[in-house]
């Protein structure tokens, strides 16, 4: 079965929810030791970061998933590059919506990413949540609408293909949140529309 | 129509039938025709929009047949319908004319939102079209674009578009096509219908000869849905970027989902990619790159 083009190269692996966003933008979940050679054809310059690991609350008596440690073989693959690492932390929204502080920290990290997004001098950039589905999601449907200016529904459609079912309560915020963003025309994107 | 130019006593109502007499063969009609003091602004936009529209330019042919039968029919066209007999009217009528060019616009307008987009590209929200994403590089997926995904498509600056259905590509698309200088292939090949049609192979290499060539690029891929056969073909392209199956096959149902078909699976594993990495190879392409 295997052809010489497959005896010749190792297999690559993707991470999860992996796909091409725009031109050297890419999105997925949390890459995994499988996925670094993958990531490394890539070339990345930037990579954001959006989920939990790394900003634990208090420190767990167990680590039941060994989240520690994948976070630390992450750490560690990352250092063998030169990658610029932003971890963002953006609190998976959910009701109620009375914990000011988490959305204040939500808002914040996300008008960075965004902000970085606007500079294609970070490019090639690589965001990821953990399952690359609705923090990730949330970020591309923000950039689909603010930057780029897609309508909604062509947003929503994109979003679900990730986030299969599980909606949540980002498409709210992708509708109604309108950030101000600093747009430095001698490094924007060409996809950008603003 | 040349007697018409020559006319030295021409009345300013007979200008917009002059015009559209012209449009018969839009192709072949120069602008130069046009005596530019007389030339409203609506006439010159008719003349802009009219070559693109099959409707508007069935309408224009059907005048033209009256005129070329006789004047006097066309004469009479205009008493009828434009109402301009009387030389008491005549200040009234060119104002008619641009009414109803007018109407003509905003009836494109809604049906398109071609012309439109020129003007107002920066505020009207983007429609991509189902199910699109960039695959690799400046190479797209969809299903099949729409008219209000046009706007859309042009912000792609795509060089062409590979269409993998077998039916004829409808006219208004063609217009829209060669108006923006994108050129079209097309690979019909019917879907998996199983467990008895397959996807031709043979078609997926061809395809993939045509994806890949960088001449091509940018370059959108769609079938109907954008599910089934740009999935299979997509698959193919991640077994030459070497991806796992695993992923890839996740990708496919992505996209393909509520209806991913096994068959349609079994087909991207199972593809002999021998001559498609033959043609990589040849002109240097692998390992494909992700930016230019």
């Amino acid at each position: 079965m295997p052809t010489n083009h497959e005896d010749i190269k190792p297999v690559l692996v993707p991470p999860l929810n992996f796909s091409l966003v725009e031109d050297t933008i890419y999105r997925s979940g949390f890459p995994m030791p499988i996925n670094y050679p993958f990531l490394n054809t890539l070339k990345l310059k930037t990579i954001i970061y959006l989920g939990d690991l790394g900003h634990e609350k208090k420190e767990k008596k167990k680590d039941k998933h060994g989240t520690g440690e994948i976070m630390q073989n992450y750490q560690d693959w990352l250092n063998t590059t030169d990658i610029t690492f932003h971890n963002l932390l953006v609190e998976s929204s959910q009701e109620p919506f009375n914990k000011r502080e988490e959305h204040e920290q939500t808002i914040k990290s996300l008008t960075i990413a965004l902000q970085l997004m606007l500079n294609k001098e970070n490019f090639p950039m690589l965001i990821h949540s953990n399952k690359g589905k609705h923090r990730t999601g949330l970020v591309v449907g923000l950039m689909r609408k603010l930057l780029q200016g897609w309508c909604l529904s062509g947003i929503f459609e994109e979003y679900e293909k990730f986030a299969m079912g599980k909606s949540e309560y980002d498409l709210e915020l992708i509708e109604l949140w309108q950030p101000e963003l600093y747009v430095d025309d001698t490094n924007k994107p060409e996809f950008v529309r603003i | 129509m040349v007697n018409y130019t020559d006319d030295p006593f021409q009345m300013d109502e007979e200008i917009p039938e002059y015009y559209s007499g012209n449009d018969v063969s839009p192709r072949s009609k120069s602008p130069s025709y046009i005596p530019e003091s007389k030339a409203s602004s609506q006439n010159s936009l008719l003349q802009e929009i009219t070559p693109r529209y099959s409707e508007i330019l069935n309408h224009k042919l059907q005048q033209d047949n009256n005129l070329i039968r006789s004047r006097i029919e066309q004469l009479k066209m205009e008493e009828e319908g434009v109402n301009t007999t009387t030389t008491e009217e005549e200040e009234d009528a060119p104002k008619y004319e641009e009414d109803i060019d007018d109407k003509l616009d905003v009836n494109l307008q809604k049906k398109l939102q071609l012309e439109y987009e020129k003007t107002m590209d920066m505020d009207q929200p983007l429609t991509p079209p189902e199910n699109f994403a960039p695959i690799i590089n400046t190479i797209y997926r969809s299903s099949f674009p729409q008219p209000n995904n046009f706007s859309f498509i042009k912000t792609l600056k795509l060089k062409s578009i590979l269409c993998l259905i077998p039916e004829e590509y409808p006219q208004l698309h063609t217009e829209f096509l060669s108006h923006e200088n994108i050129k079209l292939f097309q690979l019909g090949m019917s879907g998996n219908k199983e467990p008895f049609v397959k996807i031709s192979s043979d078609l997926i290499t061809e395809a993939i000869r045509i994806v890949l060539n960088p001449e091509n690029q940018p370059i959108l891929i769609h079938c109907n849905r954008g599910k089934h056969r740009t999935g299979c073909l997509v698959g193919v392209i991640r077994r030459l970027q070497n991806w796992s199956l695993t992923i890839i096959f996740d990708e496919y149902r992505k996209f393909a989902a509520p209806k991913e078909r096994p068959m349609d699976q079994q087909f991207i594993e199972l593809y002999d990619d021998t001559e498609a990495i033959k043609y990589c190879q040849q002109y240097n392409l692998l390992p494909l790159k992700w930016d230019n």
